[in-house]
């Protein structure tokens, strides 16, 4: 008498793929390592150093809060970056999404080349947008928020023209059989259904472009990062040190409200499934 | 002919709820929208935004966009070896990271760990998740010193963070009379581990490690151009010594290699949700 058993599931069989998996991921590890030229040796540096760092990190500046009044201008300058890009990135997201949606879209072609410029936009990383745009429009917040703008152009453009073609069929078709225009099945049939999703979206999209604002504002792109990247740059760690517990503070403080606000003013919450 | 009664007939009373109903959310909606105005305003002031240094900025932009074309294809084989370091460090800080968050979750979920390291493991996640990438190897940079190290270690510990977090959370959404079923054939701590939780994160794990691969090459592009080498560093040389067309391939090439990524580990997680891929 026999059982069968799928020859995957059999204890030594499994052991053995575990086996083979753990020495397959050590060997890639190690490949991976051996191509950056990393040795193991290379991880173990002298505590002097870190000694050292700590030694100039600590304590850290916290005079820096009461008698450097730009530094909470700075934190603001960051915070209002990424609020402005959340609200202009996610209406020009909302508007394209319409024209990226199967059901809504003016035209299958028209659908493709949005879609193309949405991939695109997705695509090119930050650092090249930043490092134009210091060019076209000079240091400050405003290329930081120009950046972000089209970062999340790209992002959430995807993320609601997937929603808008989950919308229910049938409250579409229903609205259009009223003998309503385009825009009016949009306004009446799509917008309702979508709106949670984009709300609970951009409170999500404003946390992630809170910290893609700091690297921007060590580009130049004002902000936070500009002020820690200059204090690094002088060597001050002690002022580096008193940035990064505030940075850290706003970062999580931020994502507990908007975690909060996303559960609580919405009603159907809806979790972000990438 | 109706006319406008004082009095309302008692079919005409739910319509009139309903319109008032109507009314008052296009309240709530109309001061929604000014809050949001006067935020946008004061965001705006706040971060200098000009029509004028916009407009200016497209006049400005564009013959610099003009400038990138055509790339310098002569210089492809040449960035090739950085593209290799850029996707090296994020696979590498990847597969660390994954590895090590595993071992922080497990010390983090309430239903498996005692309550003080559960406390301690939360806040080293917590704080690892709000100190931004840049600014782990800005300070790395003092210890390592420049180069792929600094870098991969800042990816390995944020990615530590986000995806510590999500198996955390993963794990305490485990059913609780799942592990009693196997804490009570007498298996020990490390036992119901092993047969009860893991089998269960696994592919969120995978899933998550994903799409953190994906986040970690975007963000290594970011770290090469502050120190840690790669693509981003050739991508900053080259904008800082206006070398617009070797800029524009090295853009080419960072965006062919975001798309692969973006594509293969769509696919992957596509196929381990599905439970295709892992059982």
């Amino acid at each position: 008498m026999s059982i069968d058993v799928p020859a995957g599931a059999l204890p030594s069989r499994k052991f053995g793929l575990t086996v083979v998996y753990l020495l397959s991921t050590v060997a890639a590890m190690s490949l991976l390592f051996w191509y950056l030229g990393v040795s193991p040796s290379s991880f173990w540096v002298d505590s002097r150093f870190i000694v050292d760092l700590f030694q100039q990190m600590f304590p850290p500046n916290f005079a820096l809060f009461w008698t450097k009044s730009s530094l909470f201008i700075s934190l603001i300058e960051t915070l209002s970056m990424a609020f402005l890009a959340t609200i202009c990135g996610g209406l020009i997201a909302l508007f394209l999404a319409f024209f990226a949606a199967t059901n809504t879209t003016p035209h299958p072609l028209i659908r493709l080349a949005v879609r193309t410029l949405l991939v695109m936009n997705r695509s090119v990383p930050h650092l090249i947008i930043i490092l134009v745009l210091l060019i076209a429009v000079g240091i400050g917040p405003f290329a930081g928020a120009l950046t972000l703008i089209f970062a999340s152009v790209g992002m959430y453009g995807k993320f609601f023209a997937d929603s808008i073609e989950q919308a229910d069929k049938g409250t579409l078709e229903s609205v259009q059989s009223l003998g309503s225009t385009r825009l009016q099945t949009i306004r009446y049939a799509v917008l309702p259904q979508v709106m949670p999703s984009f709300v609970a979206n951009l409170f999500y999209a404003f946390d992630h472009n809170l910290r893609a604002a700091i690297p921007l504002g060590v580009f130049g792109g004002g902000g936070i990062g500009f002020e820690l990247a200059f204090a690094h740059g002088l060597l001050h760690y002690k002022d580096v040190m008193a940035y990064t517990i505030l940075i850290v503070l706003m970062i999580t403080g931020m994502e507990r409200i908007s975690d909060w606000a996303r559960r609580s003013i919405i009603t159907q919450p809806q979790l972000i499934t990438k | 002919m109706a006319s406008p009664s004082m009095t309302p007939f008692r079919q005409e009373l739910p319509f009139l709820e309903w319109k008032r109903g109507i009314a008052g959310q296009r309240l709530k909606q109309a001061a929604i929208a000014g809050v949001l105005l006067v935020l946008v305003a004061l965001t705006a002031w706040r971060c200098e935004v000009h029509m004028k240094t916009f407009v200016l900025g497209i006049d400005k932009g564009l013959p610099l966009v003009g400038m990138f074309f055509p790339p310098e294809w002569s210089g492809m084989v040449g960035m090739l070896q950085p593209l290799g370091v850029t996707t090296v460090m994020a696979m590498a800080a990847t597969i660390l990271g994954m590895c090590l968050s595993l071992p922080c979750a497990l010390a983090a979920s309430s239903n498996l760990a005692p309550p003080p390291l559960r406390l301690m493991m939360r806040a080293f996640i917590a704080l690892e998740r709000g100190l931004p990438e840049i600014v782990q190897m800005l300070l790395l940079i003092a210890i390592f010193g420049l180069g792929p190290i600094p870098g991969l270690v800042a990816l390995s510990f944020s990615s530590i963070g986000m995806l510590a977090k999500l198996l955390a959370d993963a794990i305490e959404e485990i059913e609780p009379h799942m592990l009693e079923a196997v804490a009570g054939t007498g298996a020990t701590r490390s036992q119901v581990i092993r047969y009860a939780v893991i089998p269960q994160i696994l592919p969120a794990l995978f899933a998550n490690g994903l799409f953190r691969f994906e986040f970690n090459v975007r963000a290594g592009v970011i770290l090469g151009a502050v120190g840690a080498g790669g693509i981003g560093y050739i991508m900053s040389t080259a904008m800082n010594s206006m070398d617009y067309q070797r800029a524009c391939m090295a853009t080419l090439l960072t965006l062919a290699l975001v798309f692969i990524t973006e594509r293969v580990s769509d696919f992957f997680r596509g196929r381990i949700l599905a439970g295709g891929l892992l059982r």
